[in-house]
């Protein structure tokens, strides 16, 4: 028999104390922050830059339709002008107001030059060569055509979307179990430090309260997820670095998912470790097996899991439940998934949660009520009270 | 009426409880005395399922306590404890509602509260921001804001001025008054002696008196015995040779002895005016504190209930 009056007034004492304080909405902006930075600053930092590319006087006719034409052969940017003769060039490129200068003789006698200051780019000697060369043979132009390539697998926009969302998902995950199941694990050693959990489990049994804080913090988490992937995603509209195509939906509802099981796994394990703590200063050292299994996965998923999605380590880590949230959006993103193992993952997943939150429970409740030195695990779960 | 039911608890090795019963009824203040470590706080926790016996029962009202039962008590554990970056009309809408009332119920009842102890302006404040004795109020009024049926305080006089504790004492009278359960642990039996009407007295885990002060003291079978007569030179040495079991104080011509309730005071006294002109005569019950150190020091119960 549970107390949902209980559990829910445990969680809405967390959403309003928690939710108006100041750590939150400082750390709501700052990493709203950081990640329009992440989609702005490359904007300015990383936009390709025109090639201003100078053709010496005389030019040969045809010669700038030839470059513009293989320019865009290449999808090289090119803001094409002309210099009267090559000190005007040579001049200009001191100055820096050009990048290059192109002189071919006007009659195409010789194949000309290509003058920069310090040094040319691939492409552009490709696309300039390429287009003096056609102009110069201009009657075997037939045998200067390259060949074609042709694509088997391009790419869609899809998968790229899905890459992008499993990534920032274990990313989220992993900053979202670190930085709030970290106030699960705070918040229970502070009621304890502050005794005044004996006053609320007078009325409140120790379940229900773990019960109501992870679901009371878990929402604030999952509410600062909701506006960070919506500040994302219209981030990245305007700043046009990503088209979202018709599976964005799907791919955001399993983002949250996962999330979601990640978090109630994660968290409930920090909530009765911290139980066993009877100072917030002793707390991390008693979630440290948490916190340690946590950034394995983590690093797991990163460094495996990517590059093998269906890899032996990839298969098996699916089917271990702290290590699920992070390996399963992944090699579903990278299509290297079967749906049974989706849905075996996810059975698997919520069987540990339950199973945690019982053996949780009963640990939190033995050592809640004790003070002093660190519980041992095995002596709260034998108190019984 | 509450009723504990040879309570037994073990911690490991150590016997918290062993086999402790006593009752406290409605409308009376019942002190719940005992050296450090004699079994209070187990027993309260008990009480609201904070510890679970080994053997033995709690009741209330004749009835088993359960979580339902338990919405209706009001507890004020030893270690105080509030959340301390709460609101402080917060705290008390919160512990309210947890106890069944609503949201609206438990803001006006927690305000009445603050009212009541003059803390009305400081509802918006955190708790941390109040001074000590102001924590405590809030402390009790977290006990006190769901009109319960009972309520169990665990050391609520410890660390009050004197004008926290009149206050403190005049909320537990009014309540049992009310027909309320009051139950609670000092180590000030002074005070205990002039609040409660009864007494349990709780050593090593047993109950080794329990019942009415008054009762108690008559029960005692000791009495006080205090004479002051003025005599030249001898002072109090001719009571000191009367039949007694202790001289408790001496100074002057004043002389205190305990004696059997059943000594014969016309000898006594026919001694004494021998002895010279008597100025003072009196035949008094122990003190609470003197009752309470007989029955904790005593190798046998004073009266127990629970049964060997």
């Amino acid at each position: 028999m549970r107390s949902w009056r209980a559990v829910r007034l445990v969680a809405m004492r967390e959403i309003l104390e928690r939710g108006r304080s100041r750590g939150y909405l400082l750390s709501l902006v700052f990493t709203l922050f950081l990640l329009l930075a992440g989609f702005v600053l490359p904007q300015f930092l990383l936009a390709d830059r025109a090639t201003r590319l100078a053709l010496v006087e005389p030019v040969p006719a045809g010669l700038q339709a030839a470059v513009e034409t293989t320019a865009t052969a290449y999808e090289l940017d090119l803001v094409i002008s002309t210099v009267a003769d090559r000190a005007a060039a040579e001049a200009a490129l001191g100055a820096s107001t050009i990048d290059a200068a192109l002189a071919v003789p006007a009659d195409l006698s010789g194949p000309g030059e290509l003058i920069v200051q310090e040094q040319a780019g691939p492409t552009l000697q490709a696309v300039t060569s390429a287009a003096v060369v056609s102009l110069r043979a201009a009657d075997a132009a037939e045998l200067l055509t390259p060949p074609a390539v042709t694509v088997l697998a391009p790419p869609t926009e899809e998968d790229m979307t899905a890459i992008i969302f499993a990534n920032a998902g274990i990313i989220l995950m992993f900053i979202g179990i670190f930085s709030y199941g970290t106030w699960v694990l705070t918040g229970v050693v502070e009621e304890k430090q502050s005794r005044v959990v004996e006053v609320v489990l007078s009325t409140v049994r120790p379940r229900d309260l773990l019960m109501g804080k992870v679901i009371g913090i878990g929402l604030l988490a999952l509410a600062q997820i909701v506006v960070l992937v919506a500040a994302g995603i219209a981030a990245a509209q305007l700043s046009g670095r990503l088209t979202l195509p018709p599976t964005t939906l799907g791919a955001v509802v399993q983002l949250f998912v996962w999330f979601i099981l990640g978090f109630a796994l994660y968290s409930t394990a920090m909530g009765f470790l911290g139980a066993l703590a009877s100072r917030v200063d002793e707390a991390s050292n008693a979630s440290m097996p948490v916190t340690m299994t946590a950034t394995a996965c983590y690093l797991v998923s990163i460094l495996v899991v990517t590059s093998e999605p269906s890899g032996v380590v990839a298969r098996v880590m699916t089917f271990f439940p702290p290590a699920a949230p992070m390996v399963v959006p992944l090699r579903v993103a990278l299509g290297a998934i079967e749906p049974w193992e989706v849905v075996l993952s996810i059975a698997l997943m919520l069987v540990s949660i339950w199973v945690l939150f019982v053996i949780g429970a009963r640990v939190y409740a033995g050592a809640v009520l004790q003070m002093g030195s660190r519980i041992r695990i095995r002596d709260a779960w034998r108190a019984r009270t | 009426m509450l009723e504990i039911r040879g309570l037994t608890k073990r911690y490991g090795a150590v016997t918290a409880l062993d086999r402790a019963s006593f009752t406290a009824r409605r409308g009376r203040l019942v002190g719940f005395l005992g050296p450090n470590g004699a079994g209070k706080t187990t027993t309260m926790r008990c009480v609201f399922g904070l510890a679970i016996p080994d053997e033995g029962d709690v009741r209330w009202d004749g009835a088993a306590i359960d979580s339902k039962v338990r919405l209706r008590f009001g507890y004020m554990p030893e270690q105080r404890g509030l959340y301390p970056r709460m609101r402080v009309a917060d705290q008390l809408a919160y512990f309210g509602q947890h106890h069944g009332l609503s949201g609206r119920e438990a803001r006006a009842k927690g305000m009445a509260w603050l009212e009541r102890f003059g803390l009305a302006d400081r509802a918006k404040a955190k708790l941390e921001d109040l001074s000590h004795g102001n924590q405590q109020r809030v402390q009790l009024a977290t006990a006190l804001v769901h009109d319960p049926e009972l309520l169990v305080l665990d050391e609520p006089f410890s660390g009050l001025d004197p004008i926290g504790i009149a206050t403190m004492s005049e909320v537990l009278r009014e309540r049992a008054a009310a027909g309320v359960g009051v139950v609670f642990s000092s180590h000030q039996l002074d005070l205990v002696e002039e609040v409660c009407e009864d007494v349990v007295i709780i050593s090593a885990g047993r109950v080794v008196a329990e019942g009415g002060i008054d009762e108690l003291k008559a029960a005692s079978g000791r009495r006080h015995l205090e004479v002051e007569v003025e005599v030249a030179g001898s002072g109090g040495a001719w009571l000191t040779s009367q039949n007694h079991h202790a001289v408790l104080e001496q100074s002057g011509d004043r002389v205190k002895v305990l004696v059997d309730e059943d000594v014969d005071l016309d000898a006594v006294l026919a001694a004494a005016r021998a002895a010279g002109e008597v100025k003072r005569f009196s035949f008094e019950p122990p003190r609470l504190s003197e009752l309470f150190m007989e029955a904790v020091t005593a190798p046998q119960p004073v009266r127990h209930e629970g049964g060997r």
